[in-house]
């Protein structure tokens, strides 16, 4: 077990020397100039290449790419282009937010797609059955910022129930947390559910056609434990799968949500990175990401050990 | 809005996931986020967008300076009318050659750390951002050197007469006086230190900025405990947190729905006219444009009524010269009336037909992307197609500085004198003339209105320059947008400025 973690967290190693190496040279191909970002339309040659001499722009791009992996190496990622401000402090302090986000987001998602899913799979073609996949259709195919809108719209405007946008940190205050991260986190788990109840459906069907299941059946074992023991537990695998790979990609941020609710996540610094093509910032951004992404697959890895006793890490 | 409700509501989903994430439940807190103080409170402000930093010498955001405003102070700052008054000076005299401006500081003026504000502190801002070459150095441009005789005095010596010396030393906060040790912290980007009759109290990046009150103001303290300004890059949802009573102010509201909330008193939306403006720029380097009668063509075939009723919803002014009618250089000078047959008789002079024209305009100004649209269908009347090209704001800047482009739309924000826009973008050496004008005696007019020290003749000199853009057509002047922002009933004091500049200092928040 130790020697296998050991094992993929060197792997992964090489990933993020890889993800800081194709970043760098995408964002060489993204047309558009920092510099002239930075002064808008106050432009002066001069000021231009002063400014660029300070971000080091004007150096090698060899130099570049080695100068910031050196300093990678030892935590430093390097110094915003637009703020001036350490790259690693500001995409540390952009983490909680994203994490409370996309952990609530999953959450819901699950607590809507499980008991769907399931049911729609042992009632398999009943009017539940037709309902789950018509949310489901639904939920993969509104788009998100709408869905977002209209929430707003409905639970802030119409009811007066919750704010439309901001964000208070869990630790400051649970409560207004809670009352916050509530319309983005259902707007993104509706999305999320969506896709998770097929998953469950299907797996679930799959594993019901199977032989040992009919002998269950024959026995008498009751439904309930012979769908949450037998059948629900080994439909899991896939469905974990699936689980992780969300919350990852949640954690990526999601950028039309965070910019929408005005949620300080890295989905919205990542997308004000871009817009301002302020290059260190995008890249620290994107290999928080990357090692996030890499940690979730790891433990996904480890839980299916502990959800199938067939499959041993090591 | 219920608070209990809501409360009751999140109670349970944070339940759940606070065991989940197993972190403590932290102590409840007032939901409105103020603290129950009985004095002013704090007023909680939308703002489009998060500043990118909070040195004013670096910044050349708006959000910045929209934060910056309350925090820190110039020289001299332009009253309700743009015109130049006292600020951290209390009185200038110039010397009869024009060459040396003599600054009296106010006496008894603290940073908010309390530590004395001196010369020196205005020799080190004006010094660093000449050094350093930052953004604002072209202000400082006829400057030879800022000397501080004693404390109380700032010398200002000059390599030829610049009249409008006040307009660059005050005409906003970029050229704020900062301290000295808090640049050299390097504090200065999220906590600055001003004069200004609020200070930085805490910054959350990605959602809001906090400011306090200034004890150590010397001005009239202000009324309020504090500003919160917060991040809504939607207007929906910042209209909706004004209406909610999240936020009491914002100046990021729906355009399409200001006309509406204009009539409304709840929340109160004023719109005054601003003294940006918006424009088409035709690439004077690429034929045909070189050619005058096809941009007087194009002039004469723009219908800008129409144009700023789809890009504004109405809210904007038509204007075919920069300058908005409140300035004191206004010139009234509209000869373009919308005439597509004296358009196309024009391009046939021109020996011009099938004409495509490329047209680049920008998401960072939703309203050019409206505006291409409705100036496409006008030029297809006068059988010019034209081909729009939506770029994101960094790549838009590099085709413009490539001179990749036929034609392109606009706006210049926040102007007070002419000398700051008129020489950056049609003097044939100006540092924003990417379109490539070039006339002689524009160059000549703008280099003496320049130095012009009698006011009445240079207003004449910029009348010509005015006249004689418009003419050529170096730029095809669109309109003056209105500024239009919304606060709460609770809110007074509040003004809306032509210039932008939001001011929360004289602001009282009922309770």
């Amino acid at each position: 077990m130790a020697r296998f973690v050991l094992r993929r967290l060197l792997q992964s190693g090489v990933v993020l020397l890889g993800v800081t190496l194709v970043v760098f040279l995408l964002l060489q191909l993204v047309p558009g100039d920092p510099v002239r970002v930075a002064l808008g339309t106050r432009f002066d040659q001069e000021t231009y290449e002063a400014l660029r001499a300070r971000a080091g722009l004007d150096q090698p791009l060899v130099a570049q790419y080695f100068d910031y992996l050196r300093r990678a190496l030892t935590g430093d990622l390097g110094v915003s282009f637009r703020s001036g401000r350490p790259v690693t402090a500001i995409v540390l302090e952009r983490l909680p937010a994203t994490l409370s986000l996309a952990v609530t987001a999953v959450l819901f998602a699950m607590l809507i797609a499980f008991p769907l899913g399931i049911l729609s799979a042992i009632r398999s073609g009943s009017l539940i059955d037709h309902a789950a996949r018509v949310f489901s259709q639904f939920g993969v195919s509104v788009p998100d910022f709408w869905m977002g809108i209209m929430g707003i719209l409905l639970f802030s405007g119409v009811l007066g129930w919750l704010p439309p946008s901001g964000y208070v940190s869990l630790t400051e205050d649970p409560g207004r947390w809670a009352s916050h991260v509530a319309l983005p986190a259902a707007t993104v788990g509706l999305v999320t559910a969506s896709i998770l109840t097929r998953f469950i459906r299907s797996s679930m069907l799959e594993v019901l056609s199977e032989d040992y299941v009919r002998t269950a059946e024959a026995k008498g074992l009751r439904t309930r434990v012979l769908v949450l023991r037998h059948v629900l537990r080994n439909a899991l695998i896939p469905v974990v799968t699936v689980v992780a790979v969300q919350l990852a990609s949640l954690l990526g941020g999601v950028i039309v949500i965070e910019v929408l609710f005005a949620w300080p996540g890295i989905g919205r610094l990542t997308y004000e990175a871009v817009d301002a093509r302020d290059y260190p910032v995008l890249q620290g951004a994107v290999l928080l990401v990357a090692a996030l992404f890499l940690l979730v697959n790891l433990l996904v890895d480890i839980l299916y050990a502990r959800l199938d006793p067939r499959i041993t890490v090591k | 809005m219920s608070s209990t409700r809501f409360r009751l509501a999140g109670a349970a989903l944070a339940l759940t996931l606070v065991a989940a994430a197993g972190c403590s439940a932290g102590e409840g807190v007032d939901v409105d986020g103020t603290d129950g103080a009985a004095a002013g409170g704090v007023l909680n402000a939308a703002i489009g967008g998060e500043p990118d930093q909070l040195d004013p010498h670096k910044t050349s955001a708006y959000y910045s300076f929209q934060v910056l405003e309350n925090v820190y102070d110039t020289l001299v700052e332009p009253d309700a009318n743009l015109e130049m008054k006292p600020a951290l000076a209390t009185e200038w005299t110039t010397s009869d050659d024009q060459l040396t401006w003599t600054f009296t500081l106010r006496e008894g003026v603290k940073f908010s750390d309390g530590s004395p504000l001196t010369a020196e502190d205005v020799v080190y801002s004006y010094t660093r951002i000449i050094d350093e070459k930052l953004n604002n150095a072209y202000r400082f441009a006829t400057v030879k050197s800022v000397t501080a005789p004693d404390p109380g005095t700032v010398v200002v010596t000059l390599n030829a007469p610049t009249p409008n010396l006040l307009a660059n030393l005050g005409g906003f906060k970029g050229v704020a006086i900062v301290q000295k040790s808090n640049v050299e912290s390097g504090e200065i980007t999220t906590k600055p230190v001003g004069t200004g009759p609020f200070a930085i109290g805490s910054y959350a990046s990605g959602d809001n900025i906090q400011l306090v009150r200034n004890e150590n103001y010397w001005g009239e303290q202000p009324k309020l405990d504090g500003v919160r300004f917060t991040f809504v890059s939607d207007p929906t949802v910042a209209l909706q947190n004004l209406r909610g009573g999240e936020v009491q102010w914002t100046d990021n509201l729906p355009p399409q729905q200001v006309p509406a909330l204009l009539d409304g008193d709840d929340p109160t939306v004023q719109s005054v006219p601003s003294t940006d403006y918006w424009y088409l720029a035709l690439n004077q380097a690429r034929k045909p444009y070189d050619n005058v009668n096809v941009r007087r063509a194009i002039a004469f075939a723009l219908d800008r009524e129409a144009i700023t009723k789809a890009a504004k919803f109405g809210l904007a002014t038509v204007n075919q010269t920069a300058i908005p009618r409140d300035s004191a250089f206004y010139y009234e000078y509209a000869p373009y009336s919308h005439d597509p047959n004296q358009a196309r008789q024009l391009l046939d002079q021109a020996g011009v037909s099938g004409l495509t024209m490329d047209l680049m305009v920008t998401s960072e100004y939703p309203e050019t992307v409206t505006a291409a649209q409705v100036i496409a269908s006008q030029l297809e009347g006068i059988g010019v197609t034209v081909k729009i090209r939506t770029l994101d704001f960094a790549q838009w800047l590099d085709e413009q500085g490539n001179g990749n482009f036929d034609s392109f739309m606009l706006g210049w924000l926040g102007n007070i004198d002419p000398d700051e826009f008129y020489y950056a973008q049609h003097h044939s050496g100006g540092t924003f003339n990417f379109h490539k004008y070039d006339n002689a005696a524009v160059d000549r007019l703008l280099d003496q209105a320049r130095t012009e020290t009698d006011q009445g003749a240079r207003k004449q000199q910029y009348e010509q320059v005015a006249k004689q853009i418009v003419d050529d057509a170096s730029y095809i002047y669109l309109y003056n947008p209105d500024v239009a922002q919304g606060w709460s009933r609770q809110v007074s004091g509040y003004e809306v400025r032509t210039d932008r500049a939001i001011r929360f200092r004289d602001v009282a928040l009922a309770r």
